[in-house]
C-alpha cells in the first residue's frame, strides 16, 4: 500500500498518514520490548491489530453507552469494554508507570484538506439552522446558480440593411455558380475555362419573335377586354377604363391576333370573376393619354 | 436488604454477601482507575491523541474527555506490547534451547519474525496465516 503512487484523494492521505503513525508506534513498542529489527509482515500484522483493537474498543464502548440510554461514553463503559475484550484492567496503572521511561515519539499529523482561497468564488450560502455545524459547507454559488443569457436581436437599421444586402448577394452568387457548374458554360478567356464561367446563353431560333408578340400580361388584358365587349356582363369596374385607353395603334393590331383565342378566354374570365384575389388581379397600367 | 449490606462497604467495591470469608475476590474495582485517570493528564501515551481519536470517531465513539482517549490508547499499547513480549520470549526460547554460546548472550540481535509472532498470537486466540510468497 505504501509503494503505490497512484492518485490518492485527501481522504486517502489522511488515512495513510494515521496508518503510518500507527506503524511508528508499533515499531517503538517493539523496540521497547527489546527487539532490534522486525519483519515487515510482522509489523504490518501488529499495525493492523492495533488499528482494529482501537476501532473495536470504540464501537463496543459506544454500544455499551447506548445500551444504557446515554450518548456520552464514560469511564465505566470503557472499563466494561476492556473486560469484555479480555483485558486485565488492574495491570493498566502498573504498565503506565513502567513505560513512562520510554521515549515518546510519533509526532501528531497535521490537517491539510482546505481548498485554497484563490479557487473559491463568491460567498457560499450559509447553513440553514437545521444543519449541524460540522457538516461541510455549501458549494460555491456558481455551481448551482444559472442566469439565462440571451442577446438582444440586432435592430440597427444600418446593420440589418447590410446583412440583407450581403445575404442577397451571397445567394445570387451561389445560385449563378451552381447553374454554371451544372449547366453549359461559355468562357470569356480563350485558354482559361474554369476561372470565370459564364452561363451559356441559349439562342432562340427566331430571335425577333419575342419583340413582336405581346407579353403574357398584355395578352391577358387583351383577352379580358375582348370578352367584356362580347359579353353583356360587366366583370369589373376597371374594364370600361381599359376600353377607353385601348386607342393606341399597336394594341389594335394585337387584338386581331387575339380574337382567334377568344374561345379559351371565356372560361378563364369566368374564373376571374369568382376569385377576386388582389394579388392575382392584372396590373393596372397607367393611363396613357395621347394628345390628338 | 442483603445486597444493601454488601454494596459500598469496601470503599467502592461491590462484594457479594457470601464472599466475606475471602473465597471470592472482587474482580472489578472502579476507584483505582478513577484515580489513575487523574494521573493520566500528565502522561502522554505513545499513540497521539489525534490518531486514536480518528479511529474512535470512525467507529462512532465521540469522546468528551481527552483522558478517555488516552486510556484507550494506553490499553491498546499494552495489548501490543504484551504480544511483543510473548514473541520475545518465544524468540529467546528458540535461541537458547539448543544451548548456544554464553559469551555472546543472545540479547543483542532479536528480530521479530512471523515464526515467533504466530504462536504468540495463537495464545490469544488470534490465528494468522501469511503466505510465504506471492505468485
Amino acid at each position: 500500500r505504501s509503494g503505490s503512487k497512484l492518485a490518492t484523494t485527501p481522504a486517502d492521505n489522511y488515512y495513510l498518514a494515521r496508518r503510518r503513525t500507527l506503524q511508528v508506534v508499533v515499531s517503538s513498542l517493539l523496540t521497547e520490548a527489546g527487539f532490534e529489527s522486525a519483519e515487515k509482515a510482522a509489523v504490518e500484522t501488529l499495525t493492523e491489530m492495533l488499528q482494529s483493537y482501537i476501532s473495536e474498543m470504540g464501537r463496543s464502548a459506544k454500544s455499551y453507552c447506548e445500551h444504557t440510554a446515554r450518548t456520552q461514553p464514560t469511564l465505566s463503559d470503557i472499563v466494561v469494554t476492556l473486560v469484555e475484550m479480555g483485558f486485565n484492567v488492574e495491570t493498566l496503572p502498573a504498565y503506565a508507570k513502567r513505560s513512562q521511561r520510554m521515549v515518546i515519539t510519533a509526532p501528531p499529523v497535521t490537517n491539510q484538506p482546505v481548498t485554497p482561497k484563490a479557487l473559491t468564488a463568491g460567498q457560499n450560502k450559509p447553513h440553514p439552522s437545521h444543519i449541524p455545524g460540522h457538516f461541510p459547507e455549501f458549494p460555491d454559488p456558481h455551481t448551482y446558480i444559472k442566469t439565462p443569457t440571451y442577446r438582444e436581436p440586432v435592430s440597427d437599421y444600418q446593420v440589418l440593411r447590410e446583412k440583407a444586402a450581403s445575404q442577397r448577394r451571397d445567394v445570387e452568387r451561389a445560385l449563378t455558380r451552381f447553374m454554371a457548374k451544372t449547366g453549359e458554360t461559355q468562357s470569356l478567356f480563350k485558354d482559361d475555362v474554369s476561372t470565370f464561367p459564364l452561363i451559356a446563353a441559349r439562342p432562340f431560333t427566331v430571335p425577333y419573335l419575342t419583340a413582336l408578340l405581346p407579353s403574357e400580361l398584355e395578352m391577358q388584358q387583351m383577352e379580358e377586354t375582348d370578352s367584356s365587349e362580347q359579353d353583356d356582363q360587366t366583370d369589373t369596374e376597371n374594364l370600361p377604363l381599359h376600353m377607353s385607353t385601348d386607342d393606341s395603334g399597336p394594341e389594335k393590331e394585337n387584338s386581331s391576333v387575339l380574337q382567334q383565342n377568344n374561345s379559351l378566354s371565356g372560361s378563364r374570365n369566368g374564373e376571374d370573376s369568382v376569385i377576386d384575389n388582389p394579388y392575382l388581379r392584372p396590373v393596372k397600367k397607367p393611363k396613357i393619354r395621347r394628345k390628338k | 436488604a442483603a445486597p444493601h449490606e454488601g454494596a459500598m462497604s469496601n470503599g467502592g467495591v461491590y462484594v457479594l454477601p457470601g464472599a466475606t470469608n475471602g473465597d471470592v475476590k472482587p474482580v472489578l474495582s472502579s476507584t483505582p482507575l478513577v484515580d489513575f485517570l487523574m494521573q493520566l493528564e500528565d502522561y502522554t501515551p505513545t499513540i497521539p491523541d489525534a490518531v486514536t481519536g480518528y479511529y474512535l470517531n470512525r467507529a462512532g465513539f465521540e469522546a468528551s474527555d481527552p483522558r478517555i482517549i488516552r486510556l484507550i490508547s494506553l490499553a491498546a499499547q499494552k495489548f501490543i506490547s504484551d504480544i511483543a513480549n510473548d514473541a520475545l520470549q518465544h524468540c529467546k526460547m528458540k535461541g537458547t534451547a539448543s544451548g548456544s554460546s554464553r559469551s555472546k548472550s543472545k540479547d543483542k540481535k532479536y528480530t521479530l519474525t512471523m515464526e515467533d509472532l504466530t504462536p504468540a498470537l495463537a495464545e490469544y486466540g488470534i490465528n494468522v496465516k501469511k503466505p510465504h510468497y506471492f505468485t
